[in-house]
């Protein structure tokens, strides 16, 4: 899961109207009672997902038929599908772990243990795959992502800086950037953009610092303390060295400044890192490096989380689910993690890590923890989002910040029946 | 004629009327004023992903005998709209359960003075956050619609003037602000003024270093700026039509009796445009108010939030469709109010039968 910007959006949807059209080798030939009829998914648009999507498309045996939607608010489009009381307009849908929680919570997804118990063999299944719920299969992932360090190696050798593992040398690595290197208005790139982003970023750096979101057993929020303050504290010490538009720097606005050199480090998706290499867009080929996300302590695990991208069956699905999980496992099987091996990090044992994946496995080495699994932490992400720009700004303090992202948070929680 | 040959020849239109604009309004305003939640339950579940097994307490709905999810919906009034403008909770806590939307019955934990005073605070925020948020759209739609209305008459007036072969080169282009999907011309404009975009680096030239986005004044004027270079083709398109039905007697005898090109523009197509003025007004004033493509594209929210934005961040990032109807319902009503003026004067020509 990903920003849900619209530029990304536009492109990939640009990017997809010149793929689709091209053949790919015949799928689904071996279809076991196949029901005909149009299996309809839909799924958010980055790289790997249309590889994907193009694999499923061509699945057109015995009289499937496969309509991929892609969208920019395939989030909310998904939440909204599984939730109506008739049938989902899609059979399936492709999400990351930051929506896994919130459909599972809410019981509008299907358990697929007896679909991977008859098909694991025949697609090859791998145990690693399988997202489960107190032992019933609940989800099949196939990519890992996370945000990891992303650093100018030629920079960092010129002026004799090491790979930063913590923030405090982050920050001392930055200061360096800035005094000596002419060439670097702005050191740190980060996505600090008001909503999605800023929300990830201080849920990242805060449970980094130990902070919980929640309280225990509960859905009453728990990110309005000291932790909490410090964490703002840090990221305001950090827009210092970044482009004053923080505000409004997304997902693709970092990626820009990587790729035009205006920006030496940063904690940054992992998925962006092949844009870095493409001689189309970067003047900063080869020149970027991967490593673990900075930790918040010496020896601490990485500020930052872990998430998955997989595919999921809601409860009010129209066709016939056994047709509609062949059609996913066709898509997800060796050979499109073998063909689209460079653009994600698979899941799959038959994927050959690049080196943009460096920074993902590293982060998993080092313990990072899995994005939250709370329901409602989607929520507090949401509140928190709306605040932590005022903080940054100035306009408020870091307290009254988090605590009206708090309240506000009770509000929504409470609206929703999680908290009574 | 008689009644039914009279039905019969409206009932098409009448139908249409009904399905495409009163249902919608009146689906609308029906979840606005319900809530469903799911009941869910406190559990410790163990969770398995490709980074290993973790056991949490979380929270799950509880399922019926069919396996589905339970729901409780209920009729809960005006306490969306109360939601989203902000006025629950900072009186009346005590008569509260009743406001609060979802308030289940069972129960009171131990917590429940805290939740109060947290709504009390979340309340005085939303509606400062609404206000905000009203500010700005108010501000957008004051500025932009003269703006448009000004720069596209004068426009309209130099392509109407100009030499007939060039006439279709200035109204393409003319139009091509309007031609481009908002998003896509929002991004464009963003890409010119973001970190080494056009802009900034034609300004560094002059020693003048401006960060678009990073401070408030020079936030809201990008979204004023590109809702002027958005809307006035529409305006231009407009007037342009205008100007070919102003009579040219009139004109011709103006020019004999010695007037100027000013007195003409003045006296003679000025009034003859004056009912397009009221008609862009109306319809930029009403597109203005649900402000949104530059908002969350130029800024991303960030010192310029509109009604539009909220109800997008209800409906997307809260998952809250009730709630969402009502903000929907509420940026209806403030456009009603905004054109008031507008529709009694059309309203009195109407009658004076002019």
């Amino acid at each position: 899961m990903k920003s849900l910007t619209i530029r990304r959006s536009l492109l990939a949807a640009a990017a997809l109207a010149v793929v689709l059209p091209m053949t790919a080798q015949a799928r689904c030939d071996k279809l076991v009672n196949a029901k005909a009829g149009e299996i309809n998914i839909i799924g958010a648009t980055f790289p790997a997902l249309q590889h994907i999507a193009k694999e499923m498309e061509t699945c057109t045996q015995g009289g499937v038929k496969v309509a991929f939607k892609m969208s920019s608010n395939s989030r909310t489009e998904t939440e909204q599908a599984f939730a109506v009381a008739g049938a989902s307009p899609f059979d399936a849908a492709v999400i990351s772990n930051g929506l896994f929680p919130a459909l599972n919570g809410k019981g509008q997804l299907q358990p697929m243990t007896d679909l991977v118990e008859k098909y694991k063999a025949k697609y090859k299944i791998e145990e690693n795959m399988l997202v489960r719920v107190n032992g019933q299969v609940m989800a099949i992932a196939f990519m890992q992502n996370s945000l990891n360090l992303f650093y100018r190696k030629d920079l960092f050798d010129k002026h004799g800086i090491k790979v930063p593992t913590t923030y405090t040398e982050m920050l001392a690595a930055a200061k360096v950037i800035k005094e000596k290197e002419p060439s670097i208005e702005f050191p740190i790139a980060q996505t600090f953009a008001k909503g999605w982003d800023s929300g990830k970023e201080f849920v990242d750096l805060y449970v980094g610092m130990g902070g919980k979101l929640f309280k225990a057993g509960s859905a009453q929020p728990d990110f309005n303390n000291d932790v909490g303050v410090r964490t703002l504290d840090l990221m305001k010490t950090m827009t210092q060295y970044m482009t004053p538009n923080y505000l409004a720097s997304n997902s693709d606005d970092v990626t820009n400044q990587f790729q035009q050199g205006k920006a030496a480090m940063g904690v940054f998706w992992a998925s962006r890192g092949s844009r870095m290499d493409d001689p189309a867009v970067s003047k900063v080929v080869g020149k970027i490096e991967f490593a673990a996300a900075p930790a918040m302590t010496v020896g601490g695990k990485p500020a930052s989380h872990m998430w998955w991208d997989g595919v999921v069956m809601p409860k009010n699905m129209k066709g016939d689910r056994d047709t509609v999980f062949q059609v996913l496992m066709e898509a997800l099987d060796e050979d499109t993690t073998k063909k689209g091996n460079d653009l994600a990090t698979w899941v799959r044992s038959a994927y050959k890590p690049t080196r943009f994946a460096t920074g993902v496995a590293a982060n998993a080495k080092a313990g990072t923890p899995i994005w939250p699994t709370e329901p409602y932490a989607g929520l507090a992400q949401g509140e928190l989002g709306k605040v932590v720009a005022d903080a940054l700004a100035g306009t408020t303090s870091n307290k009254a910040a988090l605590d009206t992202a708090a309240a506000a948070y009770v509000r929504v929680a409470t609206e929703q029946g999680y908290i009574k | 004629m008689k009644t039914s040959t009279f039905a019969r020849f409206v009932a098409p239109s009448v139908l249409l009327m009904l399905s495409l604009l009163a249902m919608p309004l009146a689906v609308t305003f029906y979840l606005s004023v319900r809530n469903c939640t799911f009941d869910m339950e406190t559990v410790t579940v163990q969770q398995s992903s490709p980074f290993g097994t973790t056991e949490t307490t979380t929270q799950r709905a509880r399922v019926d005998a069919d396996g589905k999810p339970i729901q409780n919906c209920r009729f809960v009034g005006t306490a969306y709209f109360k939601s989203v403008l902000g006025l629950t909770g900072e009186s009346g806590q005590a008569s509260g359960a009743a406001q609060e939307p979802p308030a289940q019955t069972a129960g009171s934990d131990t917590a429940a003075s805290g939740t109060s005073t947290n709504a009390a605070k979340a309340a005085s925020q939303n509606s400062q956050e609404f206000i905000g948020a009203l500010r700005f759209t108010l501000l957008y739609t004051l500025v932009t619609t003269p703006l448009v209305i000004i720069f596209g008459f004068f426009i309209a007036l130099g392509v109407h003037h100009s030499a007939q072969r060039l006439k279709p080169i200035f109204i393409t282009l003319s139009l091509l602000p309007f031609i481009i999907t908002p998003i896509v011309g929002a991004l464009a404009i963003k890409w010119l003024f973001r970190d080494g975009g056009l802009v900034p680096h034609v300004l560094s030239q002059f020693g003048l270093s401006i960060y678009w986005m990073a401070e408030a004044w020079s936030a809201r004027l990008l979204v004023i700026l590109y809702g002027v270079w958005q809307s006035t083709p529409f305006a231009f398109i407009v007037f342009y039509a205008g100007l070919q039905s102003v009579p040219q007697d009139s004109l011709e005898a103006a020019t004999i009796d010695g007037a100027t090109r000013w007195q003409k523009l003045i006296y003679i197509t000025l009034p003859h445009l004056m009912p397009l003025v009221l008609f862009v007004a109306l319809i930029k004033i009403m597109d203005s108010y649900r402000v949104f493509e530059p908002v969350v594209v130029l800024t991303q929210g960030a010192f310029t939030t509109s009604v539009q934005y909220l109800t997008y961040h209800i409906l997307s990032v809260e998952n809250n469709p009730y709630k969402a109807s009502a903000s929907a319902v509420l940026t209806t009503l403030g456009i009603g109010v905004l054109i008031i003026p507008m529709l009694y004067k059309t309203w009195k020509e109407q009658r004076s039968g002019r």
